[in-house]
């Protein structure tokens, strides 16, 4: 008898939920996104990989525009939007994105479009123990929907961001659709929150929060992308009573900085690594560096100084340093992530490279170390690994980009050579050289003599003719199907 | 008469060739202190000139208790280890009761065999308790991995035969001689039938330096050198296209050649025989690699090259020792692992024998250390780095657990350079003591009080006699005048 008061109990819920349905006229709100998706090829920088096909299920919001997750939109070369139940089409642009908080918005080619649409406006905040709803699109334009729980609101990794962000976890039971790329979150016909990660086994995921919806879309506004700020500091907890007291921490709360980035938004605000930093912008952190959210209660750092601020906005910091406390005052800004020697993300970017008597130089990135696999930090080369992931030790500076031979294509013209690869470069015919084009610059400026090409690990150097690197380029380019021999 | 030569080759094979068996004990990294595991194994050896007894390094490493026993006497001699050589997996052993070798005689070295020459393997491999005997085709000689030390590679020869467990130290024999010692078989799934030996070069350039009653180690020349196949790069060094020389890429501070030669220097011969272009000699009438003229030489004997420097000939004497700047690769197995204790805190020297048991539990920072350790000369600055290996759990640590696999930068603000650095600089005066790691890690803080406390209680709770060993006989270090224990 139990288990059938149960099932009656379930059934009802669902009855509410269709009731709500119609309500929501929800059709008009959400439409297939189709996107070509092809990568470039690290590797083989002058080429793409295979082309395939990613589907979405994008929320129309007010404005006539259409939101996804980035993952959806990534290295596209076509984006396209579907009226669900029609084979109505239309291209799409990407207007604004954001690989950190995996959010775009597209905007349809024709306005009229989406004309007869809802938009869906944003809902207020969850919090842990909200129901809501998860939206699919069956392929023959149904919406399905899918109870959801949410079960954690916190910071957490995004796919392109270690350092995190606000994210709900949910619980859902979501059947597999090929339309599951993207999938919006719905409360009472608003918009909550969009699904990002999700594992069938556990029937769990991951979703990002109205929030950090909201302060995207309000940032794309007015046409010009900032993104969210970052302060630029490696910090530890400050628990342990012993470190606190040898950090002359006052009482109570507090973390410690262990590393400053000096073109950061803690760094220009004058933070220096050892400093206590009790309160930003005057909320008071703990000894863990939570704040004490009034929606959320006890919440990390990374929302208060990332999501709440906008770049530009001002920031203001409580530190104790050597026992004295002092306000320290400074700008939220993004240098810390964008100005780098060696950039984390590039996405949609072809690779730069330089191809110079069948030796391939390339600039170092995030991507080309990604693409050595899971087990990247083993297997791609050491030296790169290192300059990548100590990057504030090893190429602190952001002018001074990493060029390095990844390969040579093997040529009469580099014999003996051909067994090199993973070799930083660090100076030609004694210019030191921070970019492909100062490579490039190098290369079109000797017209013959040698090309003594320096590198930071053994053999240390290669030498090659000029004049036979010039004489050679059309037939090596030609031997190994490479129209364009640099890409700067 | 094959036949007849092989009644000789089986009786004197029966008579010389011993059963080695073996107890011995493992120290265990992850607990320092702890004598070990037990556990017992079987090999071969057999005798030579002098009443001594050839094995192999690996069949006696870490050896308790041994036992010798012959074919034709039933009784068990007890033996210890005379000479053991890890670098090149040979072991010399002694039996003190002279009884032992009555009615043997002892086997002569022959030279290297012939490839697609028979040989016969003699040994006590798996599947019974008396003498086992194969027969083998020589079908590879070239240099090869000793995997017992971890790093190094000498001459080897392939043979058809399976060597297995047990065959280890056996005698490998051509007609009356002994060609070489059964040694190790083919590592993985992928060949079959594959055994491999260690050739009489090896064996006699063993037995010549245990003639002073040591074992030195192998010497090399400590330079990186690249071919000198490519044109341009020839002329570059005023070199005229025939054939001739290598070039020195790097040479290891601390090594042989430090001092002696340079980067840069073409090497046009060694000991009077010329270099090819791709770093081959030729060596009664074969080609070998260079090395191959080092490998059997001695620690302070010289090796004579004529050089290309400047655009002059010159010739250059380089005094040999061995490349203490890779010690840290090779696994060791007699001496007890070395450690400090404090507070819970336990400190170890890195070595091969820490990160195999570290593996998964390293950062990339400790992974990148150990890999790069020797080509980036990091041992000039710091010749033994010191890790943070384990904290032991205890009420006065719980804040300093996720500290293990750090590499100890400073305590007290005194530099830790190798591992006896830690006991001196922990002792220093003051309240708390402050230790320091590579990288933005934060320090550890201890209570001086606290320690004194807690360190009793911990070494009774963990099974701690010693609160540290430092001193373990002689450790080779790149730097020579780093501290040495007594040399034995």
């Amino acid at each position: 008898m139990k288990s059938g008061r149960f099932f009656l109990a379930t059934a009802l819920a669902l009855a509410m939920a269709g009731q709500a349905a119609e309500q929501d006229e929800p059709q008009g709100s959400v439409v297939r996104v189709r996107a070509a998706i092809q990568p470039y090829d690290q590797f083989r920088p002058w080429q793409k990989k295979a082309p395939y096909g990613l589907n979405g299920t994008g929320v129309v919001l007010p404005g006539g525009k259409v939101l996804v997750t980035a993952a959806l939109v990534a290295n596209r070369t076509e984006v396209g939007l579907e009226k669900p139940g029609s084979a109505e089409k239309c291209g799409a642009e990407v207007e604004a994105i954001d690989y950190e908080a995996n959010l775009a918005v597209l905007q349809p080619e024709r306005a009229e479009f989406l004309k007869g649409f809802r938009g869906l406006a944003l809902g207020p905040a969850l919090r842990a123990g909200d129901m809501a709803e998860v939206w699919q699109l069956e392929r023959n334009g149904e919406l399905l929907r899918n109870q959801a729980e949410i079960l954690t609101v916190g910071v957490g990794r995004y796919p392109n961001d270690e350092a995190g962000f606000l994210q709900y976890g949910v619980r859902v039971s979501l059947p597999k659709r090929d339309d599951s790329y993207t999938l919006p979150l719905i409360r009472q016909g608003q918009l909550v929150g969009m699904v990002m990660m999700y594992d069938r086994d556990s029937q769990e995921g991951t979703a990002i929060p109205g929030p950090m919806i909201e302060r995207f879309l309000e940032d794309a506004a007015d046409g010009k992308y900032d993104g969210f700020p970052t302060l630029g500091v490696s910090w530890t907890p400050l628990r342990d009573p012993n470190l606190r007291e040898e950090v002359q921490a006052p009482k109570g709360g507090g973390i410690l900085v262990t590393r400053v980035n000096p073109r950061g938004t803690a760094g220009r605000a004058g933070l220096k690594e050892g400093d206590v930093i009790l309160s930003v912008g005057g909320m008071k952190l703990d000894e863990d560096g939570n704040y004490r959210d009034s929606l959320y209660g006890p919440t990390a750092i990374g929302n208060l100084v990332r999501v709440r601020p906008t770049v530009g906005s001002k920031a203001r910091f409580l530190i104790s340093r050597d026992g004295k406390e002092m306000e320290l005052t400074g700008t939220y800004d993004r240098r810390a992530r964008d100005e780098v020697a060696i950039p984390t993300l590039s996405f949609d970017a072809q690779p730069r490279y330089l191809v110079a008597g069948g030796l391939v130089f390339q600039q170092l990135t995030g991507a080309y170390l990604q693409e050595w696999g899971d087990k990247w930090t083993e297997r791609a080369p050491q030296r790169l690994v290192e300059l990548f992931s100590f990057q504030q030790e090893k190429r602190a500076d952001p002018e001074k980009k990493v060029v390095f031979l990844s390969q040579v294509l093997p040529a009469a013209i580099n014999l003996g050579y051909q067994q090199y690869s993973g070799l930083v470069l660090e100076k030609l015919n004694g210019k030191e050289i921070h970019s492909l084009a100062e490579l490039g610059a190098v290369l079109d400026e000797t017209k013959e003599g040698n090309l003594v090409f320096e590198f930071m690990d053994d053999p240390g150097r290669l030498v090659l003719d000029a004049a036979e690197v010039k004489q050679r380029q059309e037939e090596i380019g030609k031997a190994y199907g490479i129209s364009e021999l640099r890409r700067l | 008469m094959l036949g007849c030569g092989q009644d000789g080759q089986l009786r004197e094979a029966k008579k010389n060739t011993v059963m080695v068996e073996v107890t011995s004990q493992v120290w265990d990294y992850r607990m320092p202190w702890n004598p070990g595991t037990v556990s017992s194994g079987r090999g071969a050896g057999f005798i030579v000139a002098g009443k001594k007894i050839i094995t192999n390094a690996h069949v006696v490493s870490g050896a308790r208790n041994i036992t010798v026993q012959r074919e034709a006497d039933p009784r068990r001699y007890s033996a210890k280890v005379k000479h053991v050589a890890h670098d090149c997996d040979l072991a010399m052993l002694e039996v003190e009761d002279e009884t032992f070798f009555k009615g043997t005689s002892h086997l002569d070295l022959g030279g290297i065999p012939e490839l697609e020459s028979v040989v016969s393997v003699y040994g006590f491999p798996i599947g019974g308790d008396r003498l086992s005997v194969t027969r083998g085709v020589v079908s590879r000689i070239d240099y090869n991995a000793y995997t017992h030390s971890g790093r190094e590679s000498h001459l080897a020869i392939q043979i058809d035969a399976a060597i297995n467990p047990g065959n280890s130290g056996g005698p490998v024999m051509q007609s009356d001689k002994v060609v070489g010692v059964a040694f190790q078989g083919f590592r993985g799934d992928v060949a079959q039938n594959v055994g491999y030996m260690i050739p009489t070069p090896v064996i006699r350039r063993f037995l010549k330096d245990v003639e002073d009653g040591k074992y030195d180690h192998y010497v090399d020349i400590a330079v990186r050198w690249m071919p000198l196949e490519n044109p341009a790069m020839r002329k570059y060094l005023n070199r005229p296209n025939d054939g001739r020389g290598v070039v020195v890429t790097d040479v290891f501070s601390e090594g042989s050649s430090d001092g002696y030669l340079q980067k840069g220097d073409v090497l046009l011969s060694i000991d009077g025989h010329a270099i090819e272009s791709d770093g081959s000699v030729r060596l009664e009438g074969k080609p070998v690699q260079l090395e191959e003229i080092v490998e059997r030489k001695f620690a302070g004997e010289e090796v004579r090259l004529e050089v290309w420097r400047e655009g002059k000939a010159e010739t250059v004497q380089v005094p040999l020792k061995p490349a203490d700047m890779f010690s840290m690769y090779e696994v060791l197995y007699e001496p007890p692992p070395r450690y400090v204790l404090y507070g819970g805190l336990v400190f170890q020297p890195l070595t091969a024998n820490l990160m195999a048991v570290m593996a998964g539990g390293a950062d990339l920072r400790l992974k990148q250390k150990y890999t790069m350790f020797a080509t980036d000369q990091m041992y000039r600055e710091t010749p033994e780095p010191v890790i943070l290996s384990a904290v032991l759990p205890d009420s006065s640590n719980v804040y300093l657990r996720g500290l293990a696999g750090q590499i100890v930068r400073e305590i007290n603000g005194k530099k830790i350079q190798t591992l006896t650095d830690v006991g001196p600089a922990l002792a220093a005066n003051g309240e708390r003591t402050v230790i320091r790691f590579e990288g933005d890690a934060r320090p550890a803080v201890l209570k001086r009080e606290e320690v004194d406390r807690s360190t009793p209680r911990i070494m009774a709770q963990y099974g701690i006699s010693e609160v540290s060993r430092t001193e373990v006989g002689e450790r080779r270090l790149a730097k020579g005048s780093f501290e040495k224990g007594d040399e034995k």
